[in-house]
């Protein structure tokens, strides 16, 4: 992969003086969209002399995300085998009484509109969650089944935990089938009737950090209204993808893995979706600080739309590898309409960048009134990884 | 003056031609929105145009043949609360009636230019769209 291509990076700041900064509130602080004027109108080495933080954000339809919970133990007790929270199938396969939810999770009686969403922006919003559930009954564990309401009140640990979120770029959507098709990204109309993009953009944390050099394991993050932190590398990190001469991903690339307390969080920024015959997803807002360490991250956090590119895809090819209809940039995107084979397409953002900019001064709010600490990373995340796929294989070429 | 009317048909009256009527006897111009027709009858939804006086006369012979009417000030509601603005909705909406405000990245529901066609209902993640008719 093509190194980060270095402007002369000056002195700089130390973390340490920027949270020093920060915890005397007197860090100059502003919001993606704030910086990208202040950039435009003085230049990048004035910008990152004077500026400390940046706030970027997202919110949008993250799929591989969902919530553990320790519920409490029951007298007698019991070792949950099944359960079910609202009628979706949570997993119980970890010890007693704690449950994952996934937020794809579905309704077992519903046509696909209800799932594990739902169920935890219930939670989030105070409600109470019917909670079924089985098991085979030990010495231990004698109890075989139970029947009640949990709520955030009654549990012990809530937990937002999700393995893949803040995408870093998406790839567009747009059908040139003859009927409609209803996927994760949306209706996508027949005869490339319209196409629909995912990623913020130029708000976008991970786009405006483009080599992961301030967000990594540790960073303290907005998650969901609350407070919370990356954990890990997303699953399906892929950083080896083609780059724009300054770095930025040209198509999925990163993403993160992110935890915090549900109990922290607000509907606002939790929201269950239901996309048609696809079933659920969670929306969910997430904003990270970026610190202005150097004339490097100002150059990277100076990134416009018009500097961020993504492919539009045929979706209506059901393969892994689907054809690329386009290039665009997200200026394009964001115009409304972009051209495919001479057809002006209208274009949809999937992603609400409302709400991502809300985040981004939400958190420059609490940055400043000292409720938000910028935090430097423990730990770096990998610039080596690259994407495996699932075939069938015999049991000595899967060891290979 | 224009408005818009939710028409029900029982068997008997699906096999009127009512909309030669409204145009040729009433001189209204009108817009079929959505028709549906099953065994029990059928449902219309159309616009009409023209001076507020055959509009009225339009209704009074659509009463008489046992059309049922009901005009219709909405024929999709939003749930603000529930609407994230993410968009989702706006490249599949024929007539513009969602769209992006350039500035503060809102979806803007313009009622007046709904034709209750009811494409977004389904295609809102959140939700929080609803058809009325």
């Amino acid at each position: 992969m093509t190194k980060p291509n270095r402007v002369s990076s000056g002195k700089g700041k130390t973390y340490g003086e920027i949270k020093a900064r920060a915890s005397e509130g007197n860090a100059m602080v502003m919001t993606a969209m704030e910086f990208k004027k202040f950039v435009k109108a003085n230049g990048v080495k004035k910008a990152a002399k004077e500026v400390d933080i940046v706030t970027t954000g997202t919110f949008g339809a993250m799929c591989s995300s969902g919530a553990y919970f320790n519920l409490g133990h029951s007298d007698p007790p019991i070792k949950i085998q099944r359960a079910w929270m609202d009628g979706v199938p949570a997993y119980a396969g970890i010890a007693a009484v704690d449950l994952y939810l996934g937020a794809t999770e579905l309704d077992e009686s519903n046509n696909m509109m209800h799932g594990g969403a739902h169920v935890i922006e219930d939670l989030v919003r105070g409600r109470a969650v019917r909670l079924k559930a089985t098991a085979r009954s030990t010495d231990c564990y004698p109890l075989k089944e139970i029947d009640t309401y949990v709520s955030l009140k009654t549990m012990n640990q809530a937990v937002m935990m999700n393995v893949r979120n803040c995408y870093q770029n998406y790839g567009a959507a747009s059908n040139s089938s003859g009927k409609t098709l209803y996927t994760y990204m949306g209706k996508l109309l027949p005869e490339l009737g319209n196409a629909t993009y995912s990623s913020a953009g130029e708000l976008s944390p991970l786009l405006n950090d483009p080599y992961y050099r301030t967000i990594g394991i540790g960073t303290r993050i907005f998650l969901g209204g609350g407070e919370g932190f990356v954990a890990w590398e997303g699953t399906q990190f892929n950083p080896g993808v083609a780059r724009t001469p300054r770095g930025v991903p040209k198509r999925p690339a990163g993403s993160l893995a992110v935890i915090g307390d549900l109990n922290q969080m607000s509907s606002d920024f939790v929201k269950g979706l239901t996309f048609t015959r696809y079933g659920t997803s969670l929306g969910v807002g997430m904003g990270v600080p970026i610190p202005i360490l150097d004339e490097d991250m100002a150059s990277a956090c100076a990134v416009t739309d018009d500097k961020i590119f993504t492919a539009i895809f045929d979706y209506s090819q059901q393969r892994r590898s689907r054809p690329v209809l386009k290039e665009v940039s997200y200026a394009e995107l964001n115009s409304g309409e972009v051209s495919i084979k001479g057809k002006r397409v209208p274009t949809s953002p999937l992603s609400s960048q409302y709400k991502a900019m809300e985040i981004t001064k939400i958190l420059k709010k609490r940055i400043l009134d000292g409720s938000f600490a910028v935090t430097e990373p423990v730990q770096r995340l990998p610039l080596d990884k690259s994407l495996k796929t699932l075939d069938v294989r015999s049991e000595k070429e899967a060891m290979k | 003056m224009k408005t818009k009317l939710v028409l029900n048909f029982n068997p008997e009256s699906s096999n009127l031609p009512i909309t030669h009527h409204l145009i040729a006897e009433h001189g209204l111009l009108v817009n079929i929105l959505r028709a549906e027709i099953d065994e029990v009858g059928g449902k219309m939804v159309i616009e009409v145009s023209g001076k507020a006086d055959s509009i009225r006369k339009g209704i009074d012979y659509l009463k008489d043949a046992s059309v049922g009417v009901r005009p219709i000030k909405e024929g999709v509601r939003r749930d603000d609360e529930a609407c994230t603005h993410c968009g989702a909705c706006i490249s599949i909406c024929p007539t513009n009636a969602l769209s992006l405000d350039p500035k503060t990245r809102k979806v803007l529901f313009t009622e007046e230019k709904c034709v209750a066609c009811g494409v977004c209902i389904d295609a809102c993640p959140p939700r929080a769209m609803e058809i009325l008719i």
